[in-house]
């Protein structure tokens, strides 16, 4: 018995890993590069992300939020997203609202006091389901591509392709210097209460030292990221119309997309529809 | 008219008291292949920078003296136009892919630089640098040699006439380095490009460059052929480059009168077959061996499976059904390509991979009961990439961190012991990564001893470093006899593994493909044609000359070939 | 050298900061994310926990690159990356993480003083910290009609709103922000610059006091986060969106439904006859 309570608390350690982290963020990131939401084009999908990131909040009858609400879910289903991203998205709604609808239905509450309950759980799941799926399900140079074409500065398109290029490095890196730590170092035992704070208190000491020599690593790093960039002629782009207008040119409005559009709106007139009639 | 003219440039670095470049000057010829050579902060890469305008368009300092690229002053084009001239890649060349997928980085500067056909560009440029067909992976999905070439297409994209390399093959087994070589000789050939490498591997420049440039405090001492440049082989060695061992040879033959005076020394093993000729083998007495008792077992693998994720489809398997026993008093090399699971093993070892079935003991007990922190009281693991040991702002607070951590009695005294012997009392204040390259390995070797561990797992422990600072990690590792029981080396550099090692594991394909000692291994042609490992040069030039040679060491080849008599 | 080129130089080092302080501050950012939030009674612990990273950098280098790479950083690593971006209230932690790290940089003209870096750190912190409180005020107040006329509103506002800023201030400002900057801003100065080509920085070379101008410059980037978060939270009542469709939202819903589907049905062939030609290239 103790042995199976050691495996699975092993278990449980492991899949917290740093190790774990790293491959579910970049099982987000690329992991679901071939689903029908990633092949779609980012200004469409941008666009659909507005309409559900706002309209929500402004519905209160509960069948147009629950078909706003399935559409995202299938949405997101078809985007693949990781586990640990729609773990965080339960975490979230529980810790916003949901807590107070279970309790609420836990200790009886009727009708009247679920209802205004129900509707705001389902406008944050709305709003937060539709941006994983956007967000989480298009491929970061998509993304960042489709941003552009709405205008937003150049530096933050780069930014984001880059930063999903260097995550697994960055990470890897982090990953490493935290070995080290934790293999020369000794923690404090953590079997009383007083342990557990110490160790807690351990635990923080380090990630914060760490930093000092991820720093210095780091900064070796993006010396010859930014030199390379220069010679790459990134600088050059910035200033140039034609570059910009090559780069969306990789952009295309398929029948894929026109497709989920008006499937999105077909559903959601469906639902509008819906609570006219109930 | 030169392709490439620099003439008395100096050059300081912003914050330096001293000048990296003195008075500098240099031709290099359109479709010439250079070599450059000299030791380890010379100046080669800041000779390099100068070339592509970094310096002085992107980094400051001050600069002086002129530098032509096609009859045109560095200082009177831009950076982009230059870099349309001259392509770079740098040492540390995974900070210069800047996309996630390969067909988008190799074309990205074109993209930049508005060319419309920026993807047929980027494709011809994959397709030179042989990764044709990889053109939607990510970046991540490339092995190290890969992700070499892939910088490589990044700089041909644009079309450059020159092309510079920083240590091009470092960290890479023979059979990626080769491919490497052959692609910038085609280049070279086919193409027509200029190519400069910044290289300390010199059978490869015997191989494949035609001319050497020897830097010495940022002077150029001279710029030669290169079987004329190879052949001098005390002023390269003065300058910490080791000629190939053929060469070496040669000259210690010659100096012994064995060879002709004034002939000109053989640079390849092909050279050195003919121009020995005459000597023969002489049947040496087998050693003793002394067949004792086999020592006690330090570590054993039991069916030891292991994998790791990725991120789409199954988990890749690294390791299945591995059965393995690690003895006291062994010095071990494991030896196999990139990706045969060497770094795997060690983790294995120092539990922080845990193994997917299978058990692993050490010290008779399982490593599945003891914490990681436990277990490095016994195995302790220096990362290949030394930077990663250094968490503390000194050399000092380093080697102190484990043992201050575990209140060892004498902590004080312990690390000034271990700063005494690996020579580092003058740097302790230091911070390790602003030390020279040898320093810092032996600095990341003090860290690692400085628990006394039983076992040592050392990762490519000599990559990157120049012949001088190799050798003198060599004395260390052999002076640490005493300190640690077993020690096991993860690398590459078969001189390394014949000078040292007494136990040879060969991985392959996740299982252990041999194991015995340097006799066993290299003499097996078919082992080393399926691993793809090469035993050094003066083996291979031994074992030309007659199949039963078997020499590790250029002395050991002297003291086995004697001359022929004519009769 | 040319003026010219001293401009790319420094153009070049500016966006080496950018890149530093956004990967480092990113990864943090993402992994604070997935660390749950502990909340003890009524209070959050709601303090950036790696805001140390951005100051330290701006303290080293060009605090106007680190702030903007931190806040950018932050956005694309735990925002975006993670699929959490939460829309226009995004930009109110932008701009004030710009800010209060830009604050905090430029008031330190000599890494060296430790006071002086010790009581940037804590202002920075302060100013982020004390803006986010303003805007969640001003949210309150925005939302809620006749916010003076409630008894008792305003003060209990006021109470837990201030308490919430003193605590995170106090607590999670000293241990996560001010030991830690005066921990690493030493022990990096003169080290980390070499790294990256450049002078450590010192009094004569600092971007001198902070001038009226420059908090002008903020207060104005401050009243747009503020604007932006009060768009992105309470303006959702301006409109009366129910009526609207009670009435004739059925049959306006109806002939969205009917265009829709005749929409897909007109694609659904279009579709099929591209793949048919497709294959019909394929097999000439």
């Amino acid at each position: 018995m103790s042995k199976w309570m050691q495996k699975l608390s092993e278990n449980i350690l492991d899949k917290f890993s740093m190790d774990f982290l790293r491959s579910q963020v970049l099982k987000n990131a690329y992991g679901n590069d071939d689903t029908v939401i990633a092949g779609l084009d980012p200004r469409i999908l941008l666009a659909w992300y507005l309409f559900f990131a706002i309209v929500p909040w402004f519905a209160d009858d509960i069948p147009f939020l629950l078909g706003c609400f399935l559409l995202v879910m299938v949405t997101t289903v078809l985007a693949r997203v990781a586990g640990l991203v729609l773990f965080l998205f339960v975490l979230g709604i529980f810790t916003q609202t949901g807590y107070l609808l279970i309790f609420t239905l836990l200790f009886g509450g009727d009708a009247s006091s679920v209802a205004p309950l129900l509707v705001l759980t389902l406008k944050v799941a709305t709003v937060s389901l539709a941006s994983v799926t956007v967000f989480s399900g298009l491929d970061p140079d998509r993304l960042s591509n489709g941003l552009m074409w709405y205008g937003c500065p150049e530096r933050l398109s780069f930014s984001i392709s880059y930063a999903y290029r260097m995550l697994p490095i960055l990470m890897e890196e982090f990953q490493n210097v935290l070995l080290s730590y934790r293999l020369r170092g000794n923690p404090p035992a953590h079997d009383t209460a007083a342990g557990k704070i110490r160790y807690l208190v351990y635990q923080v000491r380090i990630i914060i030292q760490s930093f000092y020599p991820l720093m210095l690593n780091t900064a070796k790093r993006s010396r010859t990221t930014v030199e390379a960039l220069e010679l790459r002629g990134y600088r050059y782009a910035q200033s140039s119309r034609q570059v910009r207008r090559m780069k969306l040119a990789s952009l295309k409005v398929t029948l894929n997309d026109l497709i989920f559009l008006t499937a999105s709106i077909l559903w959601t007139a469906v639902s509008i529809l819906a609570s006219g009639l109930i | 008219m030169s392709l490439i003219h620099i003439q008395d440039l100096t050059f300081t670095y912003p914050g330096a008291s001293t000048p990296i470049l003195r008075n500098f000057s240099l031709d290099v010829e359109a479709g010439d292949f250079l070599a450059v050579v000299g030791n380890n902060g010379c100046g080669k890469s800041t000779l390099c920078k100068t070339l592509n305008g970094l310096i002085p368009h992107f980094i400051a300092g001050d600069f002086s003296g002129t530098v032509l690229v096609d009859g045109e002053n560095t200082l009177d084009m831009d950076v982009g136009t230059l870099a349309r001239r001259v392509g770079y890649v740098y040492q540390d060349f995974e900070n210069q892919i800047v996309r996630p997928t390969v067909l988008d980085d190799a074309s990205y500067a074109c993209l930049n630089y508005g060319m419309e056909d920026y993807l047929d560009r980027g494709k011809k440029a994959l397709e030179l640098s042989g990764l044709s067909g990889r053109e939607k992976d990510y970046i991540w999905q490339l092995s190290g040699g890969q992700t070499h070439l892939l910088a490589l297409a990044g700089a041909l994209a644009l079309g450059p006439d020159v092309l510079i390399l920083d240590e091009p093959i470092a960290q890479l087994d023979p059979a990626h380095a080769d491919r490497i070589y052959q692609i910038l000789r085609d280049l070279n050939q086919k193409q027509g490009k200029t190519i400069i490498v910044i290289e300390h591997h010199t059978e490869y420049i015997a191989d494949y460059c035609r001319h050497v440039l020897l830097m010495k405090d940022g002077r150029a001492v001279w710029k030669l052929p290169v079987r004329e440049a190879l052949g001098r082989v005390e002023e390269l060695e003065e300058s910490s480059i080791f000629p190939p061992q053929v060469t070496i040879a040669a000259s210690r033959l010659q100096k012994q009168g064995r060879y002709l005076p004034c002939a000109p020394l053989p640079v390849t093993v092909s050279e050195g077959t003919r121009a020995f000729q005459k000597l023969s083998w002489k049947t040496q007495p087998a050693p003793e061996k002394a067949k004792a008792e086999p020592p006690r077992p330090v570590a054993s693998f039991f069916n030891v499976s292991a994998s790791y994720r990725s991120v789409k489809g199954e988990p890749h398997k690294v390791f299945e059904d591995l059965n393995l026993t690690l003895r006291s008093g062994e010095n071990i090399a494991l030896v196999g390509t990139n990706g045969a699971g060497k770094s795997t093993l060690m983790k294995l070892l120092t539990g922080l991979i845990r193994p997917g079935s299978g058990n692993i003991s050490l010290g008779g007990r399982l490593i599945s009961e003891a914490s990681p922190e436990e277990i490095s009281q016994t195995v302790s693991l220096v990362y290949q990439n030394p930077e990663d040991m250094f968490i503390k702002d000194s050399i000092k607070n380093d080697i102190a961190y484990a043992m201050q951590a575990r209140k060892i009695p004498d902590w004080e005294e312990k690390t000034r012991l271990l700063l005494k012997r690996f020579r580092l009392t003058d740097l302790a204040n230091r911070d390790g990564r602003l030390l020279s390259g040898g320093q810092m390995r032996r600095a990341s070797l003090a860290i690692g001893v400085a628990l006394n561990p039983k076992i040592l797992l050392l990762d490519e422990p000599t990559a990157n470093l120049d012949i001088a600072t190799r050798k003198e990690i060599m004395y260390t590792l052999k002076e640490m006899k005493d300190i640690t029981e077993t020690v096991m080396i993860a690398t590459h550099d078969m001189q390394l593994v014949c000078e040292w090692a007494d136990r040879i594991l060969v991985l392959h394909q996740g299982r252990v493909a041999a194991d015995g000692t340097r006799d066993e291994i290299f003499a097996d042609r078919r082992l080393l044609d399926l691993v793809g490992i090469r035993p050094p040069e003066i083996f291979a030039l031994g074992r030309a000359l007659d199949e039963r040679a078997l020499c590790y060491t250029v002395d050991d080849f002297l003291n086995a070939f004697k001359e022929t008599r004519d009769e | 050298m040319s003026a010219n080129q001293k401009q790319t130089a420094m153009q070049s080092q500016k966006l080496m900061i950018f890149v530093l302080s956004m990967s480092l501050y990113g990864l943090a950012t993402l992994f604070t994310e997935l660390i749950p939030k502990f909340q003890v009674g009524l209070v959050e612990f709601s303090v950036e926990y790696f805001l140390f990273i951005p100051l330290v950098l701006a303290m080293l280098f060009d605090p106007l690159s680190a702030a903007l790479g931190a806040a950018t950083g932050e956005l694309v690593f735990s925002e975006i990356m993670l699929g959490q971006f939460g829309g226009l209230g995004e930009l109110e932690k932008f701009l004030t993480v710009t800010i209060g790290v830009y604050l905090a940089g430029r008031m330190v003209r000599n890494p060296k003083n430790r006071a002086l870096v010790g009581a940037a750190a804590f202002l920075g912190t302060a100013a982020q910290l004390f803006m986010g409180m303003v805007v969640d005020i001003l949210k309150v107040q925005f939302a809620v009609e006749d916010f003076e006329a409630v008894a008792g509103l305003p003060e209990s506002v006021f109470f837990t709103e201030g308490f919430a800023f003193l605590n995170d201030l106090l607590f999670s400002g000293i241990l996560f922000c001010l030991l830690p900057t005066l921990y690493l801003v030493p022990r990096l100065y003169g080290k980390i610059e070499p790294l990256l080509g450049m002078r450590p920085r010192t009094a004569e070379n600092s971007l001198g006091k902070i001038s009226l101008k420059t908090i002008v410059v903020c207060l104005a980037f401050f009243a747009c986060a503020a604007a932006a978060e009060l768009l992105a939270s309470s303006g959702m009542e301006l409109i009366d969106w129910e009526a609207s469709w009670a009435e004739s939202g059925t049959a306006m819903a109806v002939g969205i439904a009917a265009a829709a589907i005749l929409a897909l049905a007109v694609l659904a062939v279009l579709k099929k006859r591209a793949a048919s030609i497709d294959k019909a290239v394929e097999r000439p």
